[in-house]
């Protein structure tokens, strides 16, 4: 009996192991195709809510600040250029001009940038010693802006909204410990990088770096350093711009910055560019 | 009214030449010196001169007492070595002369915002044109043209009222008092004449017109693309020309057949009104650029026609190339002498680009070539600065032709330009 029920139960079990060994391979299998395709989306969704995050700290009404730019190239010369900026608006729909101070030469030259949260930004360049403004064609914004190491599309918003994004890992920039995280924009977002790597500091959600790539080559590297809380929000007083393939680079430094200033929309227009 | 407008620019002046940073919101500056060397390897038939010193020192100031108000004021002082500046030290106030000015108001303008309106009222610079080879719509934008493939624009006295509501822009415009362009001067190399001269040409001055100007535009941008219209109706700021002819009156001798005459020439400014627009659409790799308008007049013996240009434009790189067309159709012809750049460089390719080397060094390139291969003109520029305040800039100019093609009528006059500016 127990031979036959060995038998039985051999042949039982032997189907019985067959169909538990189905059952857990099925079980196993949705569990690898589930962990497949959940972990990329927890690893989206963990991404995009840090991302979310750093927007969130950093939304404020307006803000103005002096830049010092400083242009390095690979032999190590140096230009100084400086610029004051005004921003108006929630992160999405912001307007930005941005206006040259120095050297006398540039002083007037200003560029306003109104972004979309649907769409690429828009963008005008007045130039006082021709008396013209011209706008920023889409497929112009990856040309550098006025001898700098940042691009036209460097100048404008990102909106959290118009990319996708993967959580990579942690990492460690500058001995602050860091999120990886790589985002992709969406179709509507017309953009020169393919992708780009960012950096997200875990202690204040301050950006701390960031990877800009054509294809698989990266194209600039964008460097966040001297962070500061300023007015509650985490800020970094100094940002660097590396073009890798050019070897030069662009230091921006950002002098008596504010958040929160009265701005007026009518100062966001083309007819305000034009005014000094 | 001179002396108020002195005290009122010195002013302006002194008060920028103290400005503080602090004052950097309300009071802002900027300035330069220009000073340039013209070499012409070529001697041109009624002017010898091949070598010719120029100097510009100008100073704009801007104050803004208050976020709804705006004032610009702007000074030219002028220096040349081939009588291209006036000799007096008036302040010059409607740039008219046959000269340039020694000492010239370059502009003067109140600006008044409120909401989405702005009013633009004094001296000041109006720019319709978007294309960048060709305007034909730029109605208020007279130039200086004493040297023709060197010129800068000047100023005109007038209203300025824009009200922009989302992404429609209009545009009124009212210039009470005509601002013409210079025109090259009669005994210098810019005014082409004959190998072997047989007249001896006298400057009869200009006859202005009394009329004001108005012209309004309505301007439309969309996602990506934007295209306006326009109506102008005033006068051409590039003239007529009448030419008198007489014999030389020799004391003690008859009037004698076949002796040097003398040509008097004498400027006039018909009436014309514009029907214009422009458009730029970007595409994938350019942006197409396309800006027309058809010119018609009331004056006698003063063509209708239409001037257009297309162009494509593209940066990429450090590389910005802007090339297209510029074409003219004449629609009646009622052909008399005109001065008339802007005709003369229709019927040609046109082309121009930069390039940046760094942030301190660039290059330039700009051309036209007539379609018939009568006319070409050609220029290579190399520009470097040096410290926050030093540029040195050096051109060449390259023009052949035929004599009676308007590039080719100046052939002789190719040449070599060396400048030297300080910018504050």
């Amino acid at each position: 009996m127990n031979r036959g029920r060995d038998g039985r139960d051999g042949q039982d079990g032997q189907v019985g192991t067959h169909g538990r060994w189905f059952s857990f391979m099925r079980i196993g299998l949705a569990a690898i195709v589930a962990l497949l395709t959940i972990t990329p989306l927890r690893a989206a969704d963990e991404a995009r809510r840090i991302v979310d995050e750093v927007q969130k700290r950093t939304d404020v009404k307006s803000q103005r600040y002096e830049g010092l730019l400083q242009v390095f190239d690979a032999k190590g010369k140096i230009s100084d250029k400086r610029w004051t900026v005004e921003r108006l608006g929630a992160h999405g729909q912001s307007k930005t001009v941005l206006r040259f101070t120095m050297p006398a030469e540039v002083k007037g030259v200003a560029l306003l940038v109104v972004n979309h949260p649907d769409r690429a930004s828009d963008q005008w360049m007045w130039t006082p010693a021709i008396e013209r403004d011209r706008r920023i064609a889409l497929q112009d914004r990856s040309t550098r802006f006025f001898g700098t190491d940042f691009s036209f599309e460097d100048l404008e918003e990102r909106d959290v909204n118009q990319y996708e994004y993967v959580l990579l890992g942690d990492d460690v920039v500058d001995g602050a410990a860091c999120w990886k995280i790589q985002s992709t924009p969406r179709e509507t977002k017309s953009s020169q990088y393919t992708k780009s790597i960012v950096w997200v500091r875990k202690d204040n959600y301050a950006f701390a770096r960031f990877e800009n790539y054509v294809k698989d080559q990266i194209a600039r590297r964008l460097d966040y350093s001297k962070i500061e809380n300023v007015q509650g929000i985490w800020t970094a007083r100094q940002m660097e711009m590396t073009d890798v393939r050019r070897g030069s680079r662009t230091r921006l430094s950002l002098d008596k910055l504010e958040y929160n200033v009265a701005l007026k929309d009518e100062d966001f227009t083309l007819q305000a560019i034009r005014r000094q | 009214m001179p002396r108020r407008l002195l005290a009122y620019v010195a002013c302006l002046v002194m008060c920028a030449s103290s400005a503080r940073p602090v004052d950097a919101q309300m009071l802002t500056q900027r300035g330069f010196l220009d000073g340039s060397i013209y070499l012409f390897p070529q001697d041109a038939p009624n002017d010898s001169t091949q070598v010719m010193g120029d100097f510009l020192a100008r100073e704009e100031v801007f104050v803004k007492p208050a976020p709804w108000v705006q004032f610009a004021g702007g000074l030219d002082l002028r220096a040349n070595s081939h009588d291209q500046v006036e000799d007096s030290w008036r302040l010059d106030v409607s740039d008219r002369g046959a000269q340039r000015p020694r000492l010239s108001l370059r502009r003067l303008t109140a600006t008044l915002t409120h909401g989405p309106f702005t009013l633009d009222a004094g001296k000041q610079f109006i720019r319709w044109g978007k294309a960048d080879i060709l305007n034909p719509t730029d109605r208020f934008a007279p130039r200086d043209f004493l040297n023709v493939v060197d010129n800068d624009f000047i100023a005109v006295t007038g209203v300025r009222g824009v009200v922009q509501h989302g992404s429609e822009t209009l545009e009124v415009v009212w210039v009470p008092r005509f601002t013409p362009s210079r025109v090259p001067l009669l005994d210098q190399r810019w005014t082409a004449v004959p190998e072997a001269p047989s007249a001896t040409l006298i400057d009869e001055g200009a006859v202005f017109p009394d009329g004001s100007q108005a012209g309004v535009r309505w301007s439309h941008v969309g996602d990506g693309f934007e295209y306006s219209a326009s109506f102008f109706n005033g006068f051409n700021n590039l003239p007529n020309v009448e030419a008198f002819a007489a014999p030389i009156a020799v004391p003690s001798a008859p009037t004698c057949l076949g002796c040097p005459t003398t040509i008097a020439v004498r400027r006039t400014y018909p009436a014309i009104r514009t029907y214009g627009g422009d458009a730029a659409v970007p595409t994938k790799w350019f942006t197409i650029k396309g800006e027309a308008a058809y010119f018609t007049t009331t004056t006698p013996l003063t063509d209708e026609y239409v001037l257009y240009v297309v162009q494509l434009e593209r940066q990429t790189g450090e590389w910005v190339i802007v090339g297209g067309y510029a074409g003219e159709a004449i629609t009646e012809r009622r052909s008399t002498l005109t001065f008339a750049p802007d005709r003369g460089l229709t019927r040609s390719f046109v082309a121009r680009a930069s390039y940046t080397i760094d942030s301190l060094r660039s290059l330039g390139f700009e051309t036209a070539i007539r379609q018939n291969g009568d006319g070409f003109y050609g220029k290579a520029e190399y520009s470097q600065a040096r410290g926050q305040h030093w540029r040195v800039t050096i051109t060449a100019i390259g023009i052949a032709g035929a004599s009676d093609d308007f590039l080719g009528q100046y052939s002789r006059n190719s040449h070599v330009k060396a400048a030297l500016r300080y910018s504050f």
